[in-house]
This record gives structure tokens, sequence and C-alpha cells, in this order.
């Protein structure tokens, strides 16, 4: 006997085929917070591309330009929010507004160029160690972890502080040097970044090359690079797109603690980290140095974890919500 | 006919009381005479680190508030100071010896006689003999021991030749018995007496420093005192063996030095020191805002730091807390250094440029405004000359704010200024490195400096560095400029100055503190790895000769003539602020007294409830 199909109202339900895209947006579009997180990472973004010349070109103060004459009291205090100076001056006297929009522009490019760049060695050696195994995975696993087992703080003091005693910064080979700065920065974080988001990959590589249609790819007469960049990668995205946008804020909060030491970006170029390095001093008299930067990073910060805990519950079906 | 001349006499005599009181008071910059007491701690935070050049070893260590400390509380030398402030402060006395002798022979000869009872503290515990100033001098000559001013004592006969490892003593010291030393030099030195007031010239017994040999720093932990206190467990180091020895347990090196009243210590000997408080402890601390914090709250006394500009305002300002702030000269200038040998600086006309154009008032601003210094006109402070140049401002802007249109006036002619434009427009101006450092006003001066320099075509790539004097004191690293530097004479006289910073022939490969490299030769530049001009840069060593060998007034006046020469032919330098000594003490503090000699607290001189 043939089983009738079931009916609603006499309507035969249609089975809808969506995209694994589809799918993930589906999911994603109903978490508020993680869109929120989306919408002011996009307002960052512009705020990094046209916020300082924008901020500049409106209160008509350049972005190193000093107002002592008006913005710093005869002791050297600096004097808060104005009319025409919006969130105050640094300990500088300098427009304070105008520093924290071209801050954003440094802080968003050393979270998202130190991200990117430790995420793609990441992957690479995380790939290669969790295919290959054996040798090839003890060493690259061994070196992640010296990596890890080193004090960053120390090691960074170390490396910008070499970098930084002479005119052609640290010597790599020939002409190749890393100038001390953003550039400097940037390395150090990639140096002391890359071997989570390895060790991450490595962990999924090994789970993944053993799955059927990996299994079926090499049946198949597929290369080992095919796999890796056929199979195996496609399959990591998702983690891989979750654990970036945490490492983002974690980064701008690397370079906000190396500029708070005096180790990061020069002090000429604004960043949030160095605004707050600068407020230190002023602490108990000058909260605007403190609120201002202060909560530019947070904000970006609690929107990039935002955004990562979104896509990490759109991404992983398994996830509770 | 006696009454009136007795009621003369005693309002004389009131009068007189009332002059000394007020004199005294004037002098020591201090509370009520009847607010002293002996006894209790006097505790003396410390920002960030001790920060000594030699940890705190006489024989090397450099830093002026280790000379305070040294100075008064450790070390007795020949002869010494009053450990006051201002001029009463840098007048020489003797101290071990019994009289400040007059040199002989010329000026070539100093004969001192030691006075009885002056004894090192345990646990040497005998009488220091004119042997003992023998050790310490030859500690200082042997290059292996960590000297850093050994260049002061040069003149004495047969300096060179020990130090050189050509003859077993140094043949202008002699010691005829065990209370005469005798010291022939082989040229008149006006300010010899000074330098043998200074820390590195304490006797020292040789039972304990044998076992320091070409150890540099490592004597300090067991430091042998001969002055009212001694390290805190000195007494119970075992010297009967070097291998014996241990660090006494007050000097870590790194977070306390805490000293305890010398047993040994005979006051009747000593006319200066008073040694109020019965410990001094020197506690390091990373922040300053907590190291003013506890001293407001009473848990410290005072402070080796910098001060936050809001506490500084607040105690400068508040009637209430006026009675803990305490300034004093500092004799010290603070400076934009210039590398004669390195472009753009390479020209006078572009460094006769920076002074026109640096924002004198804005960099001073940033330490903390007039309340912290008085704006620098010239290279040595106005005071140990005392005050002849006060009117000498040969770069003069309005307000002391710089001036483009002077700038570029002297600008032209330059080289490096295509078609006397004025402006600094070659290549070589652009992205001049710039070495900073990490301290908090450090941001604000490159701030200062980058916009300055810009109106005249200068722009500066700058690296900060967390301590950038080793990188500006080593002249290989090329360094064409820094805002870094400051100094402070070693003692009362301006050679103090100019022999340390501009003589060519100190010049050396690490540690230089002749940062401009004036008077740097081609043959130098190619043995120290100086890469850049070094053809004609000018020198000044004949005219520092000439003035070293003078005694005042012409001494005076000779390095008068100097200063006005460095900074018109020369001009390795912006100077911008002769910086006052600032410091705040806590209600614990009865009475506060500055040492001159040091420009530190007077810390045997300072009573606590």
């Amino acid at each position: 006997m043939t089983a009738a199909p079931t009916t609603v109202g006499g309507v035969a339900p249609q089975t809808v085929t969506r995209s694994g895209f589809e799918l993930f947006w589906l999911r994603f579009k109903e978490d508020r917070a993680a869109l929120l997180g989306a919408g002011t990472i996009g307002v960052l973004i512009v705020i990094a591309i046209f916020g300082g010349p924008i901020a500049s070109a409106v209160t008509g103060h350049p972005n190193t330009e000093q107002y002592q004459q008006i913005m710093q009291d005869s002791f050297g205090l600096p004097k808060g929010p104005t009319s025409a100076f919006w969130f105050g001056s640094d300990g500088e006297a300098r427009d304070l507004f105008v520093r924290t929009m071209y801050g954003a522009r440094t802080s968003l490019i050393v979270g998202v160029v130190a991200s990117g760049i430790a995420v793609l060695i990441g992957l690479v050696v995380g790939m290669i160690a969790g295919f290959y195994r054996g040798i090839v995975d003890t060493i690259l696993s061994r070196t992640g972890d010296v990596m890890l087992a080193m004090p960053q703080l120390l090691i960074s003091i170390g490396i910008v502080a070499a970098c930084s005693s002479n005119k052609n910064g640290c010597v790599i080979a020939g002409p190749i040097a890393i100038q001390p700065g953003l550039a400097l920065v940037i390395a150090v974080i990639v140096i002391f970044s890359w071997p989570y988001i390895a060790r991450l990959v490595r962990g999924f590589t090994l789970s993944i090359r053993e799955k059927e249609f990996v299994e079926a790819s090499r049946s198949l007469g597929a290369s080992d690079t095919r796999i890796i960049f056929r199979e195996i990668l496609p399959n990591l995205s998702g983690p891989i797109i979750v654990y970036t946008t945490l490492l983002i804020p974690q980064s701008i909060l690397f370079e906000a603690a190396l500029s708070y030491l005096g180790l990061g970006v020069p002090p000429d170029t604004a960043s949030w980290g160095g605004l707050l390095n600068d407020a230190q001093r002023y602490y108990d008299t000058a909260w605007w140095l403190m609120f201002f930067p202060g909560l530019f990073l947070v904000i970006t910060t609690l929107a990039f974890n935002l955004l990562g805990d979104g896509l990490r519950d759109a991404l992983d079906v398994r996830a509770e919500r | 006919m006696k009454k009136p001349f007795g009621r003369l006499v005693a309002l004389a005599g009131v009068v007189a009381a009332i002059v000394v009181a007020t004199a005294a008071g004037a002098t020591a910059h201090s509370n009520k005479a009847s607010s002293i007491k002996s006894g209790g701690t006097l505790n003396v935070g410390w920002e960030q680190s001790f920060g000594f050049t030699d940890n705190m070893d006489p024989t090397g260590e450099y830093l002026g508030d280790a000379f305070g400390i040294l100075d008064n509380l450790l070390v007795r030398t020949l002869v010494g100071y009053t450990h006051n402030a201002d001029g009463p402060g840098n007048a020489i006395v003797a101290d071990i010896a019994t009289t400040v002798p007059k040199p002989t022979n010329g000026g070539l000869t100093y004969t001192f006689k030691i006075k009885q009872g002056v004894k090192f503290s345990p646990p040497v515990n005998r009488q220091v003999t004119s042997a003992d100033f023998v050790t310490a001098l030859e500690r200082e000559a042997n290059p292996k021991d960590g000297a850093q001013y050994a260049f002061y004592y040069k003149p004495i006969k047969g300096w060179d030749a020990y130090a050189a490892g050509k003859a077993k003593s140094i043949s202008g010291i002699k010691t005829p018995d065990a209370s005469t030393i005798v010291f022939t030099l082989t040229t008149p030195t006006g300010d010899f007496l000074k330098r043998l007031a200074m820390p590195a010239a304490g006797p020292m017994p040789v039972e304990v420093t044998k076992c320091f040999e070409g150890q540099p720093g490592k004597y300090t932990a067991d430091l042998i005192s001969t002055a009212g206190y001694m390290i805190k467990g000195i007494d119970e180091v075992d010297i009967s063996s070097c291998a014996n020895i241990k660090p006494a347990a007050g000097y870590d090196g790194q977070t306390i030095l805490d000293v305890v009243r010398n047993p040994n210590y005979v006051k009747s000997t000593d006319p200066t020191r008073k040694n109020y408080v019965d410990e001094v402890k020197f506690m390091v601390n990373a922040s300053n805002v907590d190291i003013y914090n506890k001293i407001e709250s009473g848990q410290l006394d005072m402070a080796t730091s910098s001060i936050p500009p809001a506490v500084l305002k607040k105690y400068a300002t508040s009637s209430s807390k006026k009675q803990y702030f305490h300034q004093n000269s500092g004799d010290r200038t603070w400076y934009i250094t210039m590398n004669l040998t390195q472009a753009p600086f390479d020209d006078i006309h572009v460094r006769r440029a920076m002074n026109y154009i640096v924002d004198k008032d804005a960099l001073r601003q940033g330490w903390g405004g007039p309340t912290v210094g008085d704006i620098a006109n010239h290279l040595v402070p106005d005071a140990l000359f005392g005050g002849q140049l006060k009117s000498y401002n040969p770069y003069k802007t309005p307000g002391n704010h710089g001036s483009a249109a002077l700038a570029m006036k002297a600008m032209k002619g330059s080289k490096y200024s295509t078609g006397n434009s004025g402006m600094c427009d070659a290549a070589a101006c652009k992205n001049v490195l710039l070495v900073s450092d990490t301290r908090g006003v450090d941001p604000g001066m490159v701030a200062t400096l980058q916009q300055d320099a810009k109106k005249i075509g200068i722009t500066f790539k700058v690296r900060q560095i967390n301590g950038a004097y080793p990188t500006i004191q080593t002249p290989s690293k090329n360094v064409p400029i820094s805002e870094r530097p400051g100094w402070g004479k070693d003692y009362a006289d301006a050679l103090t100055f100019f022999l340390p910073l501009f003589d060519g022939r100190t010049i050396i490969a690490n540690g230089n503190t002749n940062y401009s490299l004036v008077g740097v030769t081609p043959a130098q530049c190619k043995t120290l790895k100086i890469g850049g001009n070094c053809t004609g840069v000018p020198s000044v060593d004949t005219q520092l000769d000439k003035c070293s060998v003078q005694i005042d007034p012409a001494r005076t006046t000779c390095y008068e003539n100097l200063d006005k020469y460095l900074m018109t032919n020369v001009v390795p330098w912006v100077p911008w602020m002769w910086s006052k000594v600032t410091r705040i003490t806590s209600s614990n503090v009865t009475h506060y007294q500055f040492d001159q000699f040091a420009t530190t607290p007077a810390y045997a001189m300072i009573s606590v409830k």
C-alpha cells in the first residue's frame, strides 16, 4: 500500500533548496547584536577612511597642530571639551577629536592587516601540519608552541627597542628591513598571533582529512595540493572567519598596549592606544583623554566581538542559540 | 652712661639674632629650626628604577641623584660641601682634611692633613688613612673598574701612566705618613679641590675593594661608609676573605636602598652633616602618581621622580600645600643636540636657524610651564656665571616662541637652501632622524619640534626609544638630532659642562657625552665608525685648555666667552630650559634642606616627625 502524502489544507508542501550563504544569512540576520556589530564596523571603516580629514576640515585643526596658548593652562595641563574642541585637547595640546578620528585609521589598519597576515600564516602552517602529520607536524607545531611560550610583551619590547636604535630599523637581509612604526607593530602582532590560528587550523585539518569526501577525492587521484585547497580549505572558512573577527580586536588592543608602553607607532601618528598612553599622565584631571579614545576602543572591540559571535552562530549549525 | 650702651648692645644683639635667623632660614629654604628633631625614618620614593650609571659604586657612579646619596649619607671626602642651597652650598669646606689647603709650587701642589677619629663603618672599623685615598683614586684610574669621570683627575702627575698600566702607582700622589697626602699636578688646575670633593675621591678600604677589582658596580652592595650612615646589614658582612663577602641586605640594586646610622661615625669630626634621621629608605615605585599619592598620605616623605602636572599645580598654587613645595636652582640645561657631522646639521646656517625657529616656551609648557624652569638663552646656566650672562640672548625671539622670519634669514647662505630661499629644501632636510625617548614629556616635545622645523622645511623621522641615551651616546649611530639631553653640573664650575660636552678629545665609542661631536677629527670618525661629514668640524679644544688653567675671576670670564663663542660660531645645541629642582615633601618632614652641589635634597639635613 502506498502511503498517501501528508497534506495541509489540501496543499502539498514544497521543498525549497537554499544555498549555504542563504542558510547563513537567514540565521545571521536574526541576530540583532551581530547586525549591530556589523553596522558599527561599517561606520568605523568609514571613519577610518574619511574621519580624520573630515574632522580636520570641519574643526580647522590639523592632526599634529598644537594649540598650547588656548588649550593648555600655565602648568601645561590640557583643557577639556569646548565648542571649538569637541573632545578637548590631548596632553600635547592637539585637538583630541581630530586625533581620535585619525586614530581609528591606525587602529583598524593594525587590526585588519595584522590579523590578516597572522591568519594567512596560521592557515598555511596549520593545514600543512595537519595534513602531512609526522615530522612536518612535529616541527611546525613545536615551533608554534615555542612562540606561544614566549613572554609576548617582553619580547615585543626587545624587538621594538632593537629596531628603533638606528635609522635603518631592523635589517633582515640586504635592503629588506623593518622600520619602527606601524610596520613593526604589525610584525610584532603577527609573530605572536599566527601560532594560535595554526593550532586551530591544524586541529580542524586533522579531522577533515579523515572525512569520506577527502577519501573519495584521494581515490579519484587528486593531488595533495588539490585536496588541501579544494576539499579542506573551504571547510575551514567558517572557523577562520569567526576567529579572524575575534583576532582583529585583540590586535587592536595589542597595538594599544604597545603604544601605551611607548612602543607602538611614532608619537606623531595618532592611535587610540597612544592617546590612552598619553591619558595616564592626566587621568585624575583630564577625564576626556581617557574617555573618548577609550570609548571608541570599547565600541570597536565590542562590535567585532558581536560580529564574531554572530558569525560563529550562523556558520556553525550545531551551535546552540 | 652704661645704661644706653647696654641697651644698644641688647638691641644690636636682638637685631643680629633676627638677621642670623632670617639668613639661616633663607639659606636652608626650610621650616623653622625649632621643628627639627632627631630620629625617625625618611622614606624616599624613586620612580621606575634607580637608574644609576654604575650601580652607585662611588668609582663610576655619575648620576646626580646618586651624588646626593653618597655625599650626604655614605662617603666623606678630603674637602666637601655644606649641604646647603644656592651659593653657600657650592662653597668648598674641609671634611676629612683638617683644613682646605692653599696650593703651593705655582698651583701644582696640594697638601692635606687628615683628621683623627674618622673611621670606616663596620665591618672594617678602623681609622681612615692617607693610603685609603690612594686606593680610591687608583681604582678611579684603573679603566677596568668602571670610572666614568676619570678625566677630572688627569692633571695629577703620573695618572695616565698608571691608567695605561705603565706604572705601579700614581707618581703625583704621595703619602709621607698615615695622616698626610700630597698631590702634585702637571698643570695648575683651578678647580682641583672641587674635583677632590666628588664621591670617587672618597677613601676606600683596600681590604674590601681588592675583592671587586675589574668588577664595575659590584662594590656598592658592600660599600664601606665613612659618613653618618651605612648600608643596612653591612655590619654582618664577613670580610675575612673575598670569598666570604656577600652583599649587604640593605641594597639590592633594583628596588631598595636602606641606610642606617654608622656606629663608627664621630660627629665632632664632621663640620657639616647633621644626620637628623635614624634611617633613610629609598624605594623604587613604578608609578609617579602612586608616589605622590603616598607622599600626600604620609607613606612616603619625598621622591626622586617626575611630578605629574596636576600634582605640581596643586602644590604650587594651594596655600595649604605650598609649605610642602620646595624649589631650588637645578644648575641644569635642557637642550636639543645637533650632530655637527650629520646633514643638514653639518651646516651652521641650519643650526642657527633651528635656534631661531624653536618655540622654547612651548617646550617648557609641556614640562609644566614657568614653574619648572627658566628659558635658556645659552649653554651654561646663568647661576654658574653669577648671572653675568643674564642678558645674553643671541637668538632672541618674541616671547621665546620662535620666529620663522629670523630663522629663514639665518638659513640664507646654507648649502641646503636653494636660491637663498630661507627654506631648507634639499633632500637632506627631509625625514631627518630624530631620536626621542618614551618619557611622558617626549611626545609633546617632538610635536613642537616637528611643527617648528617644518616652517623652515625640515621634517623628521622620529624614533622613540625607551632609554634613548645609549643610542645618542654612541657616535657610530649617527644620530643627527635629539631632544632628549639635559646636563647638570658635576660641581660648581662651568668646566663641568664644557669638558664632557665639547672637548673633541673626550669623544669615545660608547657612553660619549659630546653628542654634537664638537671637535671631532676625520681620524676619530674613522676609528669610531662615524659616517658623515667629518671635515672641518669646529673645535674648541684650545679654548678649553686655556680656560681650565685659569683661576677666578679670569676663569669665569674665560668660560663666559667660550659659551658665547659656542653659541654663535659653533652652535651645537638649541638650549631651551634651565630647570629648577622641585621637591614635594610629606607633612612628616619637619625640616627640608637642599644640597646645591648634588642638586638633590640634602638627606643628611632633613628631619622628620
